[in-house]
């Protein structure tokens, strides 16, 4: 996982998106570790161009796809699906256009906290939103993370640290 | 983090309420302490923390102990 490396691309191309997951996760201050990185991405044309011109240098393929499956991660491709899972040169990237108990992109910024990563200004989904998105989701995965998320959210509002 | 944060925070991973989140969560077994040190550092530090460990997830992968 390259991390710093992910978000500066991101950021110098000027795409709009709110780091989700277990890396926002950890970003909040879980002791959660993930091998991916999500996103929460906005579905407008010029973003889904930025977004398909960023990763282009690092080959993004469907993971866990069949080997030779013709595809290619550009802006029609993103416009005509919502979720992708990718491998890329730059680890494990998964790009959501829409959060479960959230909404799209602009519930999910809403709902998110803007962080200084290696001089960058992220938005990161808020420890709130991540208990709310992992309830929705409900998976057994998710649930699990369910009682640190509100420890760290009420530790977080006793103390007020950030 | 304050000294008085520090001190707050201390209290609440060591003793935790009795029915508080933080309690709840220490009968599920999360160690508490792990959200303390992560909270004492900055969020670049903390990107740097969730980089360096996925690569135990890398070396899993590349050993097989994960499924591709």
């Amino acid at each position: 996982m390259k991390l710093d490396e992910t978000i500066r691309i991101l950021n110098d191309a000027g795409v709009e998106f709110v780091i989700i997951g277990g890396v926002a996760m950890g970003l909040q201050g879980s002791a959660h570790l993930t091998r991916d990185i999500a996103f929460c991405y906005a579905r407008t044309v010029k973003n889904m161009e930025r977004l398909a011109a960023a990763l282009a240098p690092y080959h993004p393929a469907l993971r866990g796809a069949p080997p030779g499956l013709s595809f290619q991660f550009d802006a029609k491709a993103i416009a005509s699906g919502l979720n992708f899972t990718l491998s890329t040169d730059l680890g494990d990237l998964d790009f959501l256009g829409e959060v479960s108990g959230l909404g799209s992109f602009q519930e999910v910024r809403a709902a998110s906290d803007t962080k200084d990563i290696s001089g960058i200004k992220c938005s990161v989904l808020s420890v709130e939103g991540l208990i709310k998105s992992k309830t929705a989701a409900g998976r057994p995965r998710d649930l699990y993370v369910l009682p640190e998320l509100r420890a760290l959210s009420e530790l977080k509002r006793k103390t007020g640290l950030e | 983090m304050t000294k008085v944060q520090e001190t707050i925070a201390l209290d609440l991973v060591n003793n935790p309420p009795r029915g508080s989140e933080m309690a709840k969560a220490k009968e599920f077994c999360v160690d508490l302490t792990l959200l303390l040190s992560a909270l004492r550092r900055t969020p670049t530090e903390r990107a740097r923390s969730l980089s360096d460990g996925a690569r135990v997830f890398e070396t899993a992968k590349k050993t097989q102990l994960v499924e591709k």
